[in-house]
């Protein structure tokens, strides 16, 4: 690797290539064949069919081009680069570039890596690419400002501790002004309970009243339940960055105040990618084994309904609704069939979506593309599709288990003029909850 | 007829060198595929009861017989075929390679050596749709190389020797069996630094990502049919 014609950055991005390969993304960056199967499954191409630059293997070599010249053992790429199109990176110009397609152009949905037959799993080695122009600071404005606020505050909202306690306080009020009993609070760092509830910030910025919710849902549950004062943000930005370092430092947080606090388990509320980096990647990224049991709020509350502890009537919830698969949900940790289960049980009019679970298409607000704002015409645009598949579902709602995804899904419903309102499990099964009302009790 | 020397030499020993070449070189590969560390997976395993590691790699494997797995080979039953007649006529391709110098008796066998030939003659049609197909479309040749382009009309003119070759006669001459054999040798040479390996690589890329499917209980593929 001659040094002198290439900037810093992109030496230093080819020097930590070699450091982020593990065998998955070697297999998948060498094993690729042009065969083009992959192109139809992704909502960029299909919403710009006359664009190939969208297609994901053509993506994928921007990426493959470097890597081709290299790490790729004793490929053409090294002697004949131009046989295999291999390039190598020089200018941060072509760092820039590389930002563009890897942040602008895919969301790491994942649904191509399905629809590989070779089981090149491209969204993997994107998150990488991300990884090494983040290490070098080249990424959207966007992606370094939740970045550093993850960081510095300890959640991506850069929620101060006192505004996150003065919501929970403010839900804590109406949710016992609605219960009429003064002890239906939520605990704060309470000790040795059974759950710990852990949130996305935005419901305390724009939807506080889901975890309003997700207490009255507790209460009529009669759980051993707490939200921690620290380490409540299950959301992480190492994902959408790429940088497993922000990942695990992330992690580590939500899973180290659950060890000080001595609970048993950690619940989520419905979040997609703070699903999958709390419960599926976190571990990882921390390199550590976490002792403490993990669940989705979805698989909380489906557990309650089965087995007796809540009631609920879905003659409540008088809609229409279908169902939105979350791609970090659905394509990265299996979770697919409880949010249907629990919503059968929750509504009475479901529609299915098609395709859907791990076949289903992204939102368009993955990848932390809602944080993207300089990509926001190609993310609208991207959208036609999940905006055709909602369309063709009638239904009034769409239900999706994912904050990422409400406001996605909400940003397309208002670009394409459907009409559809969106929301999630807790809010219909808070709605559908039959609490038998107590005496009031005094406060003491 | 006794086989001329040169034909003898492309079919034995050239045949053998560069057998060995490959072999040398794929096993280079397989090494530095190994170098690199597997990632693991810390976490439980999620997904509905039921999904494995162990079943997720099986699912990936046998995804290959298994069309209706992908939405790609669903929706596009016609690639699936000519995936199914292209890789028949490499097996074809392959077998005559050992056939031919090791057991030529079997060739005595006209119903076998029709199928040989049908077998490469299909391959060929549908590699000449392929090349078609990766010139007029844009998307494809966006993700061309000229690996892509040669490795495809390598494989077109090697099915078209193939059935040319298959009856082993050198009565007719020796033409037919001598291009055959200096462009399998030239093939041995070329194929381990050209996107045809990736049957090389395909059981392992195949097998890790079955493998984190199955544990994240995504593979077996579940989906709600219309
Ligand atoms: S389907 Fe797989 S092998 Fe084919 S072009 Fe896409 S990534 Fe490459
Ligand atoms: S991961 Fe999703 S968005 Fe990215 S290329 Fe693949 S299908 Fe398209």
């Amino acid at each position: 690797m001659t040094t002198s014609t290439r900037s810093h950055k992109v030496q230093k991005v080819l020097e930590r290539m070699g450091k982020k390969l593990n065998r998955q993304m070697f297999g998948s960056l060498v094993a690729c064949v042009h065969c083009g199967m992959c192109t139809e499954a992704c909502h960029y191409v299909l919403a710009n069919p006359d664009d190939p630059t969208y297609a994901p293997a053509y993506k994928a070599d921007r990426i493959r081009k470097f890597f081709r010249r290299h790490y790729d053992g004793l490929n053409l790429g090294r002697f004949f680069p131009w046989w295999v199109k291999a390039r190598s990176l020089y200018t941060d110009e072509e760092l820039e570039e590389l930002k563009d397609i890897v942040f602008g152009k895919c969301t790491n949905c994942r649904r191509c890596s399905v629809n590989c037959p070779m089981g090149v799993d491209y969204a993997t080695f994107n998150r990488m690419a991300r990884g090494l122009l983040v290490s070098v600071g080249i990424m959207p404005e966007g992606v370094a400002h939740v970045s550093k606020d993850q960081w510095e505050i300890g959640n991506q909202m850069g929620v101060l501790k006192e505004d996150y306690l003065e919501t929970l306080e403010w839900m804590s009020e109406e949710l016992q002004d609605e219960l009429g009993d003064p002890n239906a609070a939520i605990p704060i760092d309470k000790k040795n309970v059974e759950i710990m509830y852990t949130i996305n910030p935005r419901e305390v910025k724009y939807d506080p009243r889901s975890i309003a919710d997700a207490a009255k849902i507790f209460y009529a549950a009669q759980e051993s339940w707490m939200m921690p004062s620290e380490g409540w943000d299950m959301t992480n930005f190492g994902l959408f960055s790429g940088d497993d370092d922000l990942g695990g430092a992330v992690a580590r947080r939500v899973y180290e105040k659950a060890v000080e606090l001595g609970v048993k388990k950690i619940v989520m509320s419905e979040c997609g990618h703070g699903y999958r980096s709390t419960r599926c990647e976190g571990p990882n990224w921390a390199k550590t084994d976490v002792a403490v049991e993990m669940e989705s709020s979805v698989l909380t509350m489906l557990r309650y309904v089965k087995e007796g502890r809540i009631k609920v009537d879905k003659t409540r919830n008088t809609e229409s609704y279908t169902f939105h698969d979350s791609c970090n949900n659905a394509r990265s940790c299996g979770l697919f069939e409880e949010p249907r289960e629990l919503l059968n049980l929750v509504v009475s009019d479901f529609r299915e979506m098609y395709p859907n679970r791990a076949e289903n298409f992204c939102c368009t607000g993955g990848g932390g593309a809602m944080s993207m704002s300089e990509y926001t015409p190609e993310r609208l645009k991207s959208g036609k599709i999940k905006a055709e598949q909602l369309k063709a579902t009638g239904a009034d709602t769409v239900v999706t288990s994912c904050h990422n995804c409400v406001d996605g899904l909400t940003d397309l419903i208002k670009h394409y003029e459907l009409g559809i309102k969106v929301t999630q499990l807790v809010t219909l099964v808070a709605n559908a909850l039959v609490i038998e009302k107590k005496e009031p009790a005094s406060k003491e | 007829m006794e086989m001329s020397p040169l034909l003898h030499f492309v079919e034995h020993p050239l045949q053998l060198g560069c057998k060995v070449f490959m072999l040398s070189i794929y096993a280079y590969r397989l090494i530095h595929l190994f170098s690199y560390m597997a990632g693991g997976e810390r976490q439980a395993p999620t997904g509905p009861p039921g999904t494995t590691r162990a079943k997720g790699v099986v699912y990936s494997w046998a995804n290959i017989v298994m069309p209706w797995a992908m939405e790609s080979t669903r929706k596009k039953p016609f690639y699936y075929i000519q995936f199914v007649i292209f890789h028949l006529g490499m097996v074809a391709v392959i077998g005559l390679t050992f056939i031919i110098p090791y057991g030529p008796g079997l060739l005595n066998s006209v119903g076998l050596v029709w199928v040989l030939q049908v077998m490469m003659a299909a391959a060929c049609a549908v590699g000449l749709y392929r090349l078609y197909y990766r010139i007029s479309s844009k998307h494809m040749r966006a993700i061309s190389t000229p690996d892509d382009y040669f490795s495809l009309s390598l494989l077109i003119v090697l099915f078209l020797v193939g059935v040319l070759a298959a009856p082993n006669n050198i009565v007719q001459g020796e033409g037919a069996l001598l291009t055959f054999f200096f462009m399998t040798a030239f093939f041995l040479v070329y194929v381990p630094f050209s996107k045809i390996m990736h049957y090389l690589y395909y059981p392992f890329t195949r097998y890790y990502f079955g493998k984190t499917m199955g544990y994240r209980g995504i593979y077996p593929v579940r989906r709600g049919y219309k």
